[in-house]
């Protein structure tokens, strides 16, 4: 995804300063990268500022950048980092369990609407620690392997499978608030 | 436990990521074991549903502003130094420092025309300069065109105030309207008026800033300037404030209109985009501001106010017009002597310390060569 024909050239042109090759790689992976640390930091002023801080870093780093891993690979995990070193630096600004009970109290008949559907499960991911937030977000959300996150994350094989096991298991208990008939059906299997 | 240490692996069996092994383990557990078969169940509905969260697209202006911050940055980025250090490097360094530093100071006596010297400098497209100064250009005065790179940038607008007694009316009219668009100007504004018989009128003519000073000298060149107003404001600080309000502003309207997506209650969107209008009236108004600017710093302002000469005689030979005539003429050469002296002056007082460092170096370098050859022998 994203890798374009001439991105080996762009990489080059980059390391070497140019800003216009490093213009288009930008364009390239702005979505891609603006979506991680949107989902990851939650709201969009922290992502525009940690994507902001990824591309800029990035750039300065891409000398040292040798290539070993993909450049897909490399970019997230310089993102990751920038979203999580915001998430540290800032007061949480909702409490996760708040930001359940919020997703609990919603009037049952906007649920219904596509859209509240979607920021509950936003805010249902913005509600995990951030480690099982930026397994899930890379995994569900990115679209990545569990090779390419333990890449990412520097993590081996099993932290990332733990990891993932345990933001879906609180996920499944955030969303399942969400449709009460599901639920239901699932809390009586769990019972038997 | 076995079931709790199946409900570990169900997450990664979905994904298709255990072993062949574990997988085929895991695969004959849940066959058997309701209680997994519902949570694998529920497992996979959690994963679809993040997988079903739309596509986030970046904000405008994100790649614009990685780039404005990068190269932001670039311009402090590359220092090298001098690979070596001799005697004939330090005397050039020193003398391209010495002409940098005699050239500014020329410019900066030169340059604004209308406020050091109204009255001296009459507008001339050209200064002669000594050949031997390696500088860059000398500017027509009040001429953006020729100015060197390092004030490129800067925004000035240019006005020029003139009343001139004119002995034929319409044909002055006629001229102006050409002047300007000879330029690669026009008239604004024009209006006409006839008192007593004796017609005169009022013209702003707006041209291209670089072409300011050759047009000026050419209306006040079409009869009597009996007054005469040149002046020059700077509005680069201005206009660099606006830019960055404006860059602040449009970021922040940006930020409302993602906000605007993810608001749900009316009461939410009401205050979005009350805030919103907000936002864009003033960026609207900074924007007209700076065109105005923009406008006024790239086209100058000449306006002229014409009135025929009134005739007192009307006999066969005008003399009082023969006696203006004479007198602009001599005026005209006296300003160009003046001008032309002022400009000596100048010019000759931004190059004396210039002279006497180059002596002082020759001497130190005249005399260190002598010792050198005494010290040989």
């Amino acid at each position: 995804m994203g890798v374009t024909v001439d991105e080996g050239t762009l990489l080059a042109a980059s390391r070497r300063g140019d800003l216009t090759a490093y213009d288009e790689l930008v364009g390239a992976y702005q979505d891609r990268v603006y979506q991680l640390t949107y989902r990851v930091t939650g709201n969009p002023e922290d992502a525009w500022d940690a994507a902001q801080e990824a591309f800029v870093k990035a750039f300065r780093a891409l000398k040292a950048f040798r290539g070993d891993a993909a450049f897909s690979t490399w970019l997230h995990r310089i993102a990751v980092n920038a979203a999580l070193d915001i998430i540290r630096r800032r007061p949480p600004a909702l409490d996760p369990l708040d930001a359940a009970a919020a997703v609990t109290t919603e009037s049952v008949d906007r649920m219904v609407e596509q859209r509240e559907l979607q920021r509950a499960i936003h805010r249902a991911i913005a509600s995990l620690p951030p480690d099982q937030r930026v397994a899930v977000v890379l995994r569900d959300v990115q679209g990545f392997s569990y090779g390419e996150i333990a890449a990412v994350l520097q993590v081996p094989v099993g932290t990332v499978r733990s990891r993932l096991s345990r933001a879906r298991d609180a996920l499944r208990h955030a969303l399942a608030d969400l449709s009460p008939a599901r639920a239901h059906s699932d809390e009586q299997s769990e019972w038997r | 436990m076995p079931a709790t240490h199946m409900k570990e692996l169900l997450s990664p069996f979905l994904d298709g990521a255990l072993s062949g092994r574990e997988h085929d383990e895991v695969q004959r557990h849940v066959e058997g074991c309701a209680e997994c078969r519902a949570h694998l169940e529920s497992l996979r509905r959690t994963a679809e549903s993040v997988r079903s969260l739309d596509p986030v697209k970046v904000p405008e202006g994100f790649q614009a502003q990685v780039r404005a911050r990068l190269s932001a940055a670039d311009t402090t980025a590359p220092r090298r130094w001098l690979p070596r250090w001799s005697w004939p490097v330090a005397a050039a360094a020193a003398a391209v420092l010495l002409v940098g530093v005699f050239s500014a100071n020329l410019l900066r006596e030169m340059r604004p025309v209308g406020q050091v010297a109204p009255e001296d400098f009459r507008a001339e497209p050209a200064v002669p300069r000594p050949s031997d100064v390696q500088a860059p250009s000398l500017p027509a005065p009040a001429g953006p065109q020729a100015l060197p790179p390092v004030v490129d940038v800067r925004k000035i607008v240019r006005t020029a105030e003139l009343a001139l007694d004119v002995d034929r009316f319409d044909e002055v009219a006629a001229r102006l309207l050409q002047t300007a668009e000879r330029a690669g100007g026009y008239v604004a504004e024009s209006a006409y008026a006839e008192d007593g018989g004796v017609p005169q009128g009022t013209f702003t003519l707006r041209v291209p800033a670089a072409r300011f000073a050759a047009v000026t000298a050419e209306v006040e060149g079409l009869g009597t300037v009996t007054h005469r107003r040149i002046g020059g404001q700077d509005v680069t600080e201005e206009f660099v404030d606006l830019q960055a309000r404006i860059r602040n502003l449009e970021r922040h309207e940006q930020r409302l209109l993602s906000f605007m997506d993810r608001a749900t209650k009316v009461s939410d969107l009401l205050a979005i985009e009350e805030q919103l209008a907000r936002v864009r009236g003033e960026i609207e108004q900074l924007t007209g501001r700076l065109r105005f600017l923009e406008r006024s710093a790239d086209l100058a302002s000449i306006a002229v106010m014409v009135r025929q000469k009134v005739k007192t005689t009307s006999g066969v030979w005008d003399f009082s017009g023969t006696i203006g005539k004479m007198r602009a003429a001599f005026l005209a050469t006296v300003r160009q002597i003046l001008s032309g002296v002022e400009w000596l002056g100048v010019t000759a007082s931004a190059l004396a310390p210039v002279l006497l460092l180059a002596a002082g170096f020759w001497l130190v370098i005249r005399l260190r060569r002598r010792a050198r050859t005494s010290e040989i022998r």
